[in-house]
């Protein structure tokens, strides 16, 4: 076969051939792995039940926002403010174990809604969409530790290796977009303790993984072609595609060759959709002021475009997107020290950005079908670290989910009237998890992969879906 | 293993005779179905004698011993289904689950037939359905009598004949006869061989992880010897790329990192050295038995194997092993993060030399294999007996003189002294000793009788001081008193004390010591990371020339067990170091005469000085010389020598000597590894759980179901070597068939156990049963030889066919399993950027050595981020060789598959992504190695067609064909005239060449061995 019969044969050469149905997060139809995928591709044909939610926004909290400073008011601590701790009640070790008296709260609480639940001033935005959250106040992890803690939120295990949950997501449902990753990590400026393997397949296949997308001109690595143009890197595409079909005919039959032929034009696509994602011209300026594009603080100002870029993703039916937080002129949500600046400047970085996304993907009428998750990896103590700073507390934490199936103005669960420990409804991490899958449509103790001799779930052998919280 | 006879049921099904035999791949199975209906159950074609091994217990593992298997916990109705005994018990509603010779009063047969959501099993919440050829499986079983049998992985292997085949000149080795046989069963006709160009690609591949050097290729294709390729297999075993492919291979089982993951990616001390040994050891075909001690307890083995020719110890730099789980740096719960660090441990260990799945059995009894959660505390209880060290990887053979001579001259020059003192003591003498009573408290050492006490030393330096010269000139001035110290032989030399385990008892503990750039490390339940927040008060550094006293607050710690360590160097953070990297300063040295535990100091330690008459005289000299002097008489002679200015002729040559050749000794290459602490015996963990423990405590002992349960290990240290010596043992039935299934593995591409890790029942059941037990004894008759095994493995025919499927193959045998032709397969991460390496001419093969930074990309960000990026191409150097830092990962390397290193991955997937393509089309390595290539390619004549046949020769192993190099030639004018118009210049022959072989690196025939 000679060139020109080549490029005959695929009309138009490289990028003119039609994309084979993908599988997975990212991947193609052919993939063939050793351990056993169903060849028809998704590890499910199709989901358990019919789902609630298409796509899901996690907004991680990274380094644990403190429950009784946000969402689970507790008058008590600002009576007792100064007294200690001991002559209340059993203190667990900590951390740091450097345990200092109670401490109240440092910002006033207000009752916001036709639900009326409390929020603190430090989330004026976020408080008034409470009538669209279910706010789970009796959240339990395991681990006192940054990253053991991410890896639990993130994999269900607190050890390295495990795939993440937008891993499991993609593994079970596939993606909606042909030209995107299905499960994206948009970088705001913070890894997470415990590293990039929170967002990894584990033992999946790596199509699975998340992609990282940063802000700025490159936003997926190796993305933008190193020719001078366009037609430059074709020419080589081409050159490339014919050599390959030629081997194929070679070899008579290899589906691995074929495939990876096909995700050279998938890699190709990539080149384009990503900067058309990232380019927001054409967003309204009404829209980017909802999310706070216009803001002086650029911590805001960055969130809030990675939140734009959340709705663009989920428009674009991108199965599952975590936004990681912005690096403030302090440490992420992790205050052993000075609550009160710490707290305040995260706070005013996520708040209205993250309001502005509830809202802009209400009036899209996106909501219904989006599930939004606003967590971190555990709580806080309602006892100083120090003087004025809070350790970390895996006993209690407070989060809320928004949208798809979700019956807003919920409040679920309660702690005990310090915020320290969970006396009513503990959920765990599993649950959420469970939960999260359910909205999807999957059934979490039926999305399985055979690893190290044993069927493995996110949820390992845990997991109550919250149906509570659920409409 | 049973034979392999079939039965034709109906005629038409004839043509399809390959179908049903045990070893039918699952989609042939499912293919079955498509052309046979389910019902009509007689035309399912069973083979003569069913197999348990083969044919049931996959049926019964996947889909019943969640609930009636091994694991008591979970089992329902008394019933359990993997041993005959229980099976075929009464239950208690009168029934048999299985009658054998009777299928229809048995109730299991009864309960999978049935669609009664009341009756049906597995029950209907399982969404498991066993299909129609399953069940008659059951019933053909059980009217057979229904025989189980031994798991096949748990006895012995068997040495089979090797079967005749028909075609014979398909055969080179009894390889091929078994693959051949099997084949012919199918009615297959083995693919025919490659060519001289493709084989050799594939071999350097397979066996060095690099392409063919375009002049040995050419070499061996026109190479007229009929043992031509067997000369290029020893070439290539023979290559020192050799051991760097194998080596990784290996890495690969065991979770090989540089770096401890978790918050801060702390460097694991060394771990490079673990790397080096292992290339060392596949390019010198050390036998595996021997790598399995090494790595298991090659701190105990009786007579270590030396490196040649420096003569270091090379055994017990494999104990690394256990040294590369992930570390956490301020766990808030000891006990817990050990348990995670041990559960890794007997994760790894079982899994890469048993293909064992013990981890499984932490919370329960294995669900599905004979392996029972004592089992796994009998291994846990080994692992906390063993405590984790700093093994010195350069000490060599010529250190060791020194060091021999050295504690030669220690010990003669006290007769030296006594020959030649220039005076003598009085007969009567007055000891002062400053008597510390320290009676009152908890004592934990004390090394003032001239003892090590019954504490435990590591490296070459500690030893008891009492008695040793205080040399000043000629001038003898004084005798050491009792004391333990690391620089009677010098400073800056490598040594560690250690003491029994130990409840911790008291608020605090007090140490009476001395020294520079050294430490005090209270070790609790063997962690090591000592640090702040919450740890780093267990630490302190001794920084004082005189003995004083050091305390360490240990209030928070009571009740936790621990053990205490007195290290020579540190883990102070530095410039050119990380956090807890071991750093051992040339003038670091330590000294402590006891250490105690107390609640509270009644004042101070009692302090008085004592003084008493010694009598003796000149006896007290030749006491003193041969060792015998009691600490009173030292100090009696000591203060003699204090006042009275004696000399010793020759004594400040002597000292002097000393000092130098003791620095002679400095070796600062420091690996992790592991040595023998306090046997501990665990109890089971209740579910699991820390805080539900079994009164019963787990002797040590080798795994249940592969030796008599009796046989318990002595009752002292960790049972290491005894565990490593049953692993090892020729009797073993996994060791030998695991390591041949790796190697088969890769170089066939698939294990004839497609679960290379897992040998148990929830494993793939083997492919060709025969040929791994023949495989697995041959491999022990010849010595546990890697090598030889793999040259038997490539020798065959069958690693020699072409990639090209025949017709009928695809079809009876879509997965390749019997091999009729060789598998295409994709080139696994490293191999694909050390061949970019090797084609642009800029793979620099420098061996060993610490590892080459990664390159950081402003995407690889978060804590513990190195200081220092490496450069762009790795300096050049083999993959091997680059850092494996967990949190930082190379992309390329993830991209293309390479694990995450956290538990054994003997099988890595084969993806396809995105980032492949990408990092091809766009990275800008690829794209800097294509200018560097194309700079080659013009250095060689001005000759277009020789240039492209050069470039195809080096990076596909084969010369073009004239259409190729037409193409080639309308690409250039292509390129050409693009650039021209993009930038309206006239581009150089550079510019085209970097183009074309970018293009090159991007061809699947790049990637992927055909």
């Amino acid at each position: 076969m000679t060139r020109r019969e080549a490029l005959m044969l695929t009309k138009n050469g490289f990028g003119g051939l039609a994309l084979m149905s993908l599988m997975g997060s990212f991947g193609c139809s052919r993939f063939k792995s050793p351990a056993g995928i169903n060849p028809s591709g998704l590890h499910l044909g199709a989901p358990h039940f019919a789902p609630k939610a298409r796509s899901i926004i996690f907004l991680y909290m990274d380094g644990g926002v403190s429950q009784v400073d946000s969402f689970d008011y507790k008058p008590r601590l600002e009576k007792e403010n100064g007294q200690n701790p001991y002559d209340k009640f059993e203190v667990a070790a900590t951390q740091f174990n450097n345990i200092g008296t109670i401490l109240k709260s440092p910002w006033g609480f207000k009752q916001y809604g036709e639900c009326g639940m409390w929020v603190s001033d430090l989330f004026p935005h976020i408080a008034t969409c409470v009538d669209e959250l279910a706010l789970i106040r009796s959240m339990v992890s395991e681990f006192p530790e940054h990253t053991n803690a991410n890896y639990f939120l993130h994999t269900g295990h607190g050890i390295q290796g495990r795939p993440s949950m937008g891993a499991w997501v993609n593994y079970g449902l596939g993606s909606d977009n042909q030209d995107l990753p299905g499960y994206v990590v948009l970088d705001g400026g913070l890894i997470p303790p415990g590293g990039l393997d929170n967002f990894k397949s584990g033992f999946l296949p790596a199509n699975y993984q998340a992609s990282i997308l940063k802000p700025g001109k490159t936003a997926i690595p190796n993305v933008e072609p190193l020719e001078p143009a366009q037609n430059i890197q074709k020419s080589k595409l081409d050159l490339i595609k014919q050599m390959d079909h030629s081997l194929v005919g070679k070899i008579g039959h290899e589906d691995e060759v074929a495939a990876a032929i096909d995700n050279y034009e998938l890699a190709y696509r990539m080149q384009a959709s990503v900067p058309e994602l990232t380019a927001l011209a054409g967003e309204s300026e009404a829209t980017k002021k909802l999310y706070g594009m216009d803001s002086s603080d650029p911590h805001l100002a960055g969130y809030a475009t990675q939140c734009l870029m959340a709705r663009r993703l989920v428009e674009r039916g991108v199965r599952f997107i975590e936004l990681t937080c912005p690096r403030v002129e302090a440490d992420r949500w992790d205050q052993h020290a000075g609550l009160k600046d710490g707290h305040e400047r995260n706070a005013h970085a996520v708040d209205q950005a993250v309001a502005g996304l509830l809202k802009d993907l209400k009036s899209r009428g996106l909501l219904e079908t989006t599930l939004v998750v606003f967590a971190g990896e555990f709580g806080r103590t309602p006892f100083a670290q120090g003087k004025d700073g809070r350790d970390h507390n895996p006993s209690a934490f407070s989060i809320w989910l928004a949208g798809a199936g979700v019956r807003g103005g919920t409040i679920y669960g309660e702690t005990d009237e310090y915020g320290y420990r969970v006396i009513d409804k503990p959920t765990s991490i599993h649950d959420l998890h469970a939960t999260m899958l359910h909205l999807l449509g999957v059934d979490h103790e039926h999305l399985t992969f055979r690893f190290s001799g044993r069927d493995i779930r996110l949820t390992d052998v845990h997991g109550h879906v919250i149906r509570d919280i659920l409409t | 293993m049973s034979g392999t006879k079939f039965q034709i049921i109906k005629s038409h099904l004839k043509l399809i005779s390959w179908l049903q035999t045990q070893y039918v791949t699952l989609l042939a199975t499912l293919m079955v179905f498509a052309c046979t209906p389910a019902s009509e159950e007689e035309s399912i074609q069973l083979p003569d004698q069913i197999s348990y091994n083969f044919d049931i217990q996959p049926i019964l593992s996947n889909n019943c011993y969640v609930c009636h298997g091994p694991d008591s916990s979970t089992r329902q109705a008394g019933l359990r289904l993997d041993l005959r005994e229980w099976a075929t018990k009464k239950l208690d509603d009168g029934k048999r689950a299985i009658n054998p010779g009777n299928w229809k009063k048995s109730e299991l047969i009864n309960r999978v037939s049935s669609h009664d959501p009341e009756i049906m099993m597995p029950p209907p919440e399982m969404k498991r359905n066993l299909s129609a050829r399953e069940i008659a499986l059951l019933k053909h079983w059980i009217e057979q009598g229904a025989q189980w049998e031994p798991y096949w992985a748990f006895i012995k292997p068997e040495m089979s004949e090797t079967p005749e085949v028909v075609a014979k000149s398909f055969i080179n080795n009894e390889i091929d006869r078994f693959l051949v046989n099997k084949l012919e069963t199918k009615e297959l006709v083995p693919a025919e061989l490659t060519d001289r160009y493709s084989l050799a690609r594939r071999l350097s591949f397979v066996l060095t992880g690099l392409p063919p050097d375009p002049v040995v290729l050419e070499d061996f294709v026109n190479d007229p010897d009929s043992d031509a390729y067997e000369k290029l297999v020893d070439h290539y075993l023979d290559a020192p790329r050799f051991g760097e492919h194998w080596a990784r291979h290996w890495m690969d089982l065991v979770r090989y990192a540089d770096t401890r993951g978790h918050e801060f990616d702390y460097k694991v001390n060394g771990a490079w050295h673990y790397r080096d040994y292992l290339i060392r050891a596949f390019n010198q075909d050390v036998p595996y038995n021997q790598m399995v001690l090494e790595q298991l307890a090659g701190d105990m083995i009786e007579t270590p194997r030396l490196d040649r020719p420096s003569g270091a110890n090379e055994s017990v730099i494999g104990t690394a092993f256990y040294c590369l789980t992930e570390g956490k740096h301020s766990p808030v719960d000891l006990r817990i993060d050990q348990s995670e660090r041990i559960d890794n441990i007997i994760d790894v260990t079982s899994k890469t030399f048993q293909a064992l799945t013990v981890a499984c059995a932490k919370c329960h009894d294995h669900k599905f294999d004979p392996i029972p959660t004592t089992d796994y505390y009998s291994m846990y209880g080994m692992v906390e007996s063993t405590r984790f060290t700093l093994t010195q990887a350069g000490f060599d053979e010529k250190r060791k003189l020194i060091l021999d001579s050295l504690k030669r001259d220690q010990s003669s020059i006290r007769n030296y002294i006594v020959e030649n003192l220039t005076d003598e003591p009085p007969a009567n003498l007055k000891s002062e000793v400053e008597l510390h009573d320290i009676s009152r408290y908890h004592i934990i050492g004390d090394f003032r009788d001239g003892s090590l006490a019954d504490w435990t030393p590591d490296g070459i330096s500690i030893s008891n001081a009492m008695g040793n010269p205080v040399v000043s000139g000629n001038l003898l001035a004084g005798l050491e008193p009792a004391k333990i110290s690391s620089r009677a032989i010098g400073k800056g030399l490598f040594g560690v004390l250690r003491s029994p385990g130990f409840i911790i008892s008291e608020d605090s503990m007090l140490f009476r010591a001395a020294g520079k750039n050294s430490l005090i490390r209270v070790v609790i339940n063997n962690f090591q990371l000592i640090q702040d927040p919450i740890y780093g008060q267990l630490q302190t550094r001794l920084e004082s020339n005189e003995l004083q006293d050091y305390t360490i607050d240990l209030s928070m710690w009571k009740g936790h067990h621990a053990y205490i360590e007195l290290l020579v160097g540190d883990y102070r953070r530095r410039k050119d170091k990380g956090s807890h990297e071991y750093d051992l300063d040339p003038e670091a040295w330590l000294e402590a005469a006891y250490i105690i535990g107390y609640d509270s100091l009644s004042g101070d330690v009692n302090t008085e000085t004592v003084t008493s008459s010694i009598t003796g005289g000149s006896t007290l000299l030749n006491k003193w010389s041969s060792g015998n002097a009691s600490p009173n008489e030292i100090a009696a002679l000591d203060g003699w020598l204090a006042s009275s200015n004696t000399e010793v002729p020759g004594l400040e040559e002597w000292a002097n000597g000393q000092q130098g050749r003791g620095r002679r000794l400095y070796d600062s290459s420091f690996v992790a590894g592991v040595t023998e602490g306090d046997h501990i015996k665990s109890p089971v963990f209740i579910r699991g759980s820390l805080k539900n423990l079994s009164s019963y405590q787990v002797p040590h002992r080798y795994l249940t179901a592969v030796s008599d349960t009796t046989k318990v290990f002595q009752n002292q240290g960790s049972g290491r070597l005894e565990f490593a010596k049953k692993v090892a043992d020729p009797d073993n039935p996994l060791t030998a068939r695991v390591m041949v299934n790796r190697l088969w593995h890769h170089l066939f591409g698939r294990g004839i156990v497609e679960t290379v890790d897992n040998f148990g029942v929830q494993g793939k059941i083997p492919s060709h049963p025969e040929l791994l037990d023949y495989l697995a004894l041959k491999f022990m008759a010849q010595d546990w030889s890697i090598k030889k095994m793999i040259k038997f493995m490539v020798m065959s025919q069958s690693f020699q066919r072409v990639t090209t499927p025949s017709k009928s193959s695809l079809v009876v045998d879509p997965e390749n399993v019997l091999l009729q032709h060789y598998p295409v397969r994709r080139l696994n991460a490293e191999s694909i950027r050390d061949a970019v390496l090797a084609v642009s001419g800029r793979l620099d093969t420098t061996m060993y050595g610490p590892s080459v930074p990664i390159y950081l990309t402003e995407f690889l960000s978060g804590r513990g981020r190195p200081r220092i990026s490496g450069p762009l191409d790795g300096k050049g150097r083999r993959s091997v060789y680059q850092a494996v830092n967990r949190n930082f990962l190379s992309p390329m390397m993830l991209a293309f598959d390479m694990p995450v290193p956290f538990s054994t991955f003997g099988r890595r997937n084969v993806s396809n992504v995105p980032s492949q393509s990408l990092t091809l089309l766009n990275d800008p390595f690829i794209v800097e190695q294509s200018k560097y290539w194309a700079a080659a390619i013009l250095n060689q004549p001005e000759d277009f067609e020789a240039r492209v046949k050069s470039i195809y020769l080096t990076a596909f192993s084969r010369i073009p064909q004239e259409v190729e190099i037409q193409e080639a030639r309308a690409f250039f004018k292509e390129q050409a005239s693009l650039l021209q118009s993009v930038t309206k210049e006239t581009y150089g022959e550079e510019e085209l060449w970097k183009s074309y072989c970018h293009t090159i690196f991007n061809m699947k025939e790049f990637i992927f061995l055909i």
